[in-house]
């Protein structure tokens, strides 16, 4: 079965993120693979593991540094991968922009199934899945936790997740996923899967070269940093009674909120 | 054989040589003669030559071996003759000395012996031994064989009455101290048997000495009814059984633990030669050409570490000491010694061919046991903390743990197969270089308040204080980096630390066995320390102190690395920190020795002498303390497993330093903290025992906090 996954770098979570005008400042930034795309890549190789056959191909748009990831992906199991190394179209690209061009480098691929991450964790507009779905006129599940496809590669059945429950689905192949946490448990990549990597084939694209001149259909205007969580404030008083009082006074006064 | 007539002496082979003289010595020597050629056919049978065979083909790299020979010697000399280590366990020390000795003794005697009737007699006609000589030489066999039967005694005693749980029972450890204490007692009795015939008696010129040979003086009470046929008649066949027997035990010695006579001094004389138990160095350019990393095919250790096994009597020390096996987990060091010594067999029948040679094998085709998995499970490998207790108590000088750290090594770097747990450490290593996974850029949060200075604002400082990832992330610890900056800058030490620069030691890392991530962060550490030309390193972690002092070295990183329970207690020592008030509210004190710290950096001292300075309260040692002191179970990066199997570590430790009398556990080490301040909330003892850091207790104790 050969797939194609997705992948964004992002910013690690634990990064310190500050605010560069309408995007963020590059500098002091660990990148890592977006979490949710994990869960793709792993998906992906797992499925060419159990089928004995197959390629997966990483595709990504991403200025210079999104290499690193590329090379993770691969390390932990994927066969090639295509690196739209066009950071000019990636600082504006919205999602519908992504979208376009990843479709466009996806299009003259052979491919029973597209894995995505449900979301990625820096911009989080959860968005990109659908499109591509759209664009490439195919189906599109999303918040995937299990995939299992038929031996024919026709069909995949596929449990997602909804509020409160779980949802099992048929859908037709080729189609596009996007993965939530629980679909499995991304490897670590061995050392010789490391080594490997680096000598994996990486296909160099720009937007232009792809064809994709749709710019971005929206703007950002502004963007800032939650307010600084305030110290929290101890109520004290000689007894339950004294203390309730103080608390109900200042969620009156203070707060306001009742 | 006669010595000459009227002298203070014996007759050699008396009641043996027959009237067909030289039939009977014929014989002996024939006897002699074949039991060494069973001995060396004991060695090709029972295993040793085939062992060998792989040991000569192990491919892993190691230290030299043989530099400092006779420094060597003199070192192997001091653990043979003078049981240094046999004897740090004094019931099994004082009955190896006695049957060492003894069987010494006796060897020495019997050489005496043969010398004098087979060839300086023969050839010379010179009797020397009579007289004083040969008075002292039955003085002095007995004695030592009557310490060498006692030594056995003791040694039956604790093998069936005493029964430790560490000790492991095969039929050879039976058979053998039965075997020697029948060759002991049948030389006693031979001797007795032969006074009683010809020198108790007032007729013999030799009865008033016959009490030199105190031994066979009482064994002949036993004989002394019995008429001079019966006694020549009896000890003729015993002579010739304790012969059988003396030779059939040399010939035992090449299929059993006894090869350690002479295994272990050459063991001893190949020791490391380092501070450190060392364990295989990776060099980094393997990690660009190198095919396979850590061990999984026994032939990739290096021959020494195949050689060690042939060292291990199954004694059990390391056993009795590992905190592992001492929770209940599937884990005893001498069993991996042992179970390696037995692969190399097994592993023989698919790469030795029936003429004995060598052929590689790949993975692909082999089709026996598998050192990972068969010989050693992978669970002995993971439960190892690395606290390096069974190097030490081993007196062969055996080199345990460091085999398993291998395997690990091999799981982790090639198959990704390890604790599910351990993930996110090593991603939090590498994106944020410490494995709390917590935001590099608040590494140095805690040094916020109190102003620590920083290199790259000072520059230049005398010392780099390197806090490690437990004293920039964990609030428990935070506390000890605080009282730390606090204390240097009352001492007016001119130090500084790495801020957001610093990154995490590795230790943990390479420990588990992902040495290929330890490398990466031990360079970035090492271009940083550069960068600043630091030379002088305080480490709050031993674990950190241990790396930065050894393992940097291996990557080109020399620096002079001090704990920080050093640099105080110096610092305490020549006044520069003054003690305001020595503490004197925490009851009954005991320190807990941190691993890094104490066997790996014989800090022993340093660590107790501050307590004395900064408390006025009575200080105890724990049950096992100093070199033997039990691990906290945090280290070899268990700090970051879960503890599945057995019961917890640092909770039997804890049960420990309550059962000391003490009220307070101190300790300088932050993994060690955590463990024992964890012990004491599992087990409900908040009210018994409370733990602190050193560090925290100087900067009390100096009014500084
Ligand atoms: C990481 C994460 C955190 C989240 N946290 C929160 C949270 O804190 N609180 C919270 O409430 N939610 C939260 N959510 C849920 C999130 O708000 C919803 O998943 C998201 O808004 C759904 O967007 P979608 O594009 O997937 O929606 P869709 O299901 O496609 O729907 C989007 C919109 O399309 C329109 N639409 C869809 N179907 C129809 C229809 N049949 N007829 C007319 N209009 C239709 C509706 O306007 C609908 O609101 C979180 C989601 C994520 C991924
Ligand atoms: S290092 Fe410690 S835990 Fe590991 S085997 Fe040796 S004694 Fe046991
Ligand atoms: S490894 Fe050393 S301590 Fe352990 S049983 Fe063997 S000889 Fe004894």
């Amino acid at each position: 079965m050969n797939t194609i996954v997705c992948l964004k770098q992002v910013p690690d979570t634990e990064t310190l993120i500050k605010i560069a005008g309408t995007t963020i400042a590059a500098e002091g930034i660990k990148w890592v693979i977006n979490p949710y795309d994990e869960f793709a890549v792993e998906e992906a190789i797992r499925q060419k593991e159990k089928m004995g056959a197959g390629a997966v191909t990483i595709v990504s748009l991403g200025p210079d540094r999104a290499i690193e990831s590329i090379r993770t992906a691969l390390a932990m199991g994927a066969d090639n991968a295509v690196h739209i190394n066009d950071s000019g179209f990636y600082d504006k690209a919205d999602p519908y922009a992504t979208a376009a061009v990843l479709a466009a480098a996806i299009k003259g691929l052979d491919f029973n199934a597209i894995f995505l991450g449900k979301q990625a964790i820096d911009d989080d507009s959860g968005q990109v899945p659908a499109m591509l779905g759209e664009m490439l006129g195919i189906p599109a599940v999303t918040q995937v936790i299990k995939f299992e496809v038929a031996a024919d590669k026709s069909k995949a059945t596929v449990t997602r997740e909804i509020e409160g429950g779980h949802m099992v689905v048929e859908v037709p192949l080729p189609a596009v996923f996007s993965a939530q946490k629980g679909l499995n448990e991304p490897r670590y990549a061995s050392l010789p899967g490391i080594m490997k990597a680096k000598k994996k084939p990486v296909d160099v694209k720009n937007a232009a070269g792809l064809g994709v001149s749709d710019g971005p259909m929206i703007v950002i205007k502004e963007m800032s940093l939650p307010p600084a969580r305030q110290a929290g404030k101890i109520i004290t008083g000689d007894d339950a009674k004294v203390k309730a009082a103080a608390l109900a006074k200042a969620l009156h006064e203070e707060v306001k909120i009742i | 054989m006669h010595g000459p007539q009227g002298e203070i002496t014996r007759e050699v082979f008396w009641n043996i040589l027959g009237p067909g003289f030289p039939t009977e010595q014929v014989l002996l020597y024939v006897i002699a003669l074949t039991a060494f050629l069973l001995f060396f056919r004991g060695l090709y049978k029972g295993g040793f030559y085939t062992r060998l065979k792989l040991v000569m083909k192990a491919t892993g790299t190691d230290v030299d071996r043989v530099n400092n020979p006779l420094q060597r010697f003199w070192f192997a000399m001091g653990d043979v003759f003078g049981h240094r280590k046999i004897l740090r366990e004094p019931y099994q020390g004082i009955f190896h000395l006695f049957i060492f000795y003894g069987f010494i003794a006796l060897t020495i005697t019997t050489a005496i012996v043969f010398l004098q009737a087979d060839f300086i007699y023969p050839i010379w006609h010179v009797w020397f031994m009579k007289g004083g000589f040969y008075l002292g030489l039955k003085l002095f066999a007995n004695t030592f064989g009557i310490l060498a039967i006692i030594g056995i005694l003791m040694a039956l005693y604790r093998r069936y009455v005493i029964k430790p749980k560490w000790l492991d029972e095969k039929p050879e450890d039976t058979i053998i101290l039965w075997f020697i204490l029948a060759i002991l007692v049948t030389g006693f009795i031979i001797e007795g048997l032969r006074m009683q015939a010809v020198e108790i008696g007032p007729e013999s010129h030799m009865y008033p000495y016959i009490w030199y040979a105190f031994g066979g003086r009482i064994v002949a009470y036993l004989f002394s009814g019995m008429s001079d046929v019966s006694l020549r008649a009896t000890h003729m066949v015993l002579w010739w059984i304790h012969v059988l027997m003396a030779f059939t035990f040399i010939v035992y010695i090449a299929y059993t633990k006894l090869l350690h006579i002479f295994m272990t001094p050459v063991n001893i004389f190949l020791r490391p030669d380092t501070a450190q138990p060392p364990i295989r160095l990776m060099p980094p350019e393997m990690f660009e050409c190198a095919e396979t990393f850590g061990i999984h095919n026994v032939e990739e250790y290096s021959w020494k570490d195949l050689f060690d096994q042939e060292a291990c009597m199954r004694c059990g020390r390391c056993v009795e000491v590992c905190p592992a096996f001492n929770t209940d987990k599937p884990l005893m060091p001498r069993d991996v010694i042992q179970n390696i010594r037995t692969y190399l067999e097994d592993k023989a029948k698919f790469v030795l061919d029936a003429d004995g040679n060598y052929h590689i094998v790949p993975d692909e085709e082999y089709t026996g046991p598998a050192l990972i998995g068969d010989a050693i499970e992978k669970d002995t490998a993971w439960s190892c903390t690395t606290c390096m207790a069974c190097v030490e108590a081993c007196p062969s000088y055996i080199l345990q743990f460091p085999k398993l750290i291998d395997l690990r090594r091999y799981m982790v770097m090639m198959e990704s197969d390890f604790a599910p747990e351990l993930q996110t450490v090593f991603k939090g290593m590498e994106n944020n270089s410490n494995p709390w996974s917590i935001g590099a850029h608040t590494r140095a949060d805690w040094a916020k308040e109190i102003g620590a200075p920083q290199l790259s604002e000072k520059g230049q400082a005398e010392y780099l204080f390197y806090v490690g990832c437990a004293g920039a992330f964990d609030d428990l610890n935070k506390r000890v980096a605080v009282a730390l900056a606090k204390l240097f800058d009352a001492a007016g030490l001119d130090y500084a630390i790495l801020g957001t620069e610093e990154g995490c030691c590795g230790d943990s890392a390479k420990k588990i066995g992902n040495e290929y991530v330890y490398q990466a962060l031990a360079m970035a550490n090492i271009e940083t320390f550069k960068g600043y030309n630091v030379t002088k390193i305080i480490a709050l972690c031993p674990h950190g102190y241990n790396t930065l002092k050894y393992d940097y070295k291996e990557l080109g990183g020399n620096f002079e690395v001090y704990h920080y329970t050093e640099i105080l207690d110096a610092l305490i020592k020549e006044g520069k920190i003054k003690i305001k008030e020595r503490i004197s509210d925490l009851g009954t004190i005991t320190y807990h020795d941190s691993c890094y710290l104490g066997r790996y950096n014989k800090v022993y001292d340093q660590p107790r002498d501050i307590l004395q300075a900064i408390c006025s309260t009575p200080m105890v040692e724990m049950a096992s303390h100093h070199a033997k002191s039990f691990c906290c179970g945090a280290g070899g990066g268990r700090m970051w497993m879960e503890e599945h199997l057995g019961t917890r570590i640092n909770q039997k430790r804890t049960e420990e330093a309550l059962a000391s009398g003490a009220k307070t556990v101190c300790s300088a080490c932050p993994f060690c903290l955590t463990m024992i301040s964890d012990g004491i909330k599992e087990l409900g003892y908040e009210e018994k025992l409370q733990s602190f850091d050193i560090a925290e207790l100087v900067v009390k104790a100096a009014g500084l906090d």
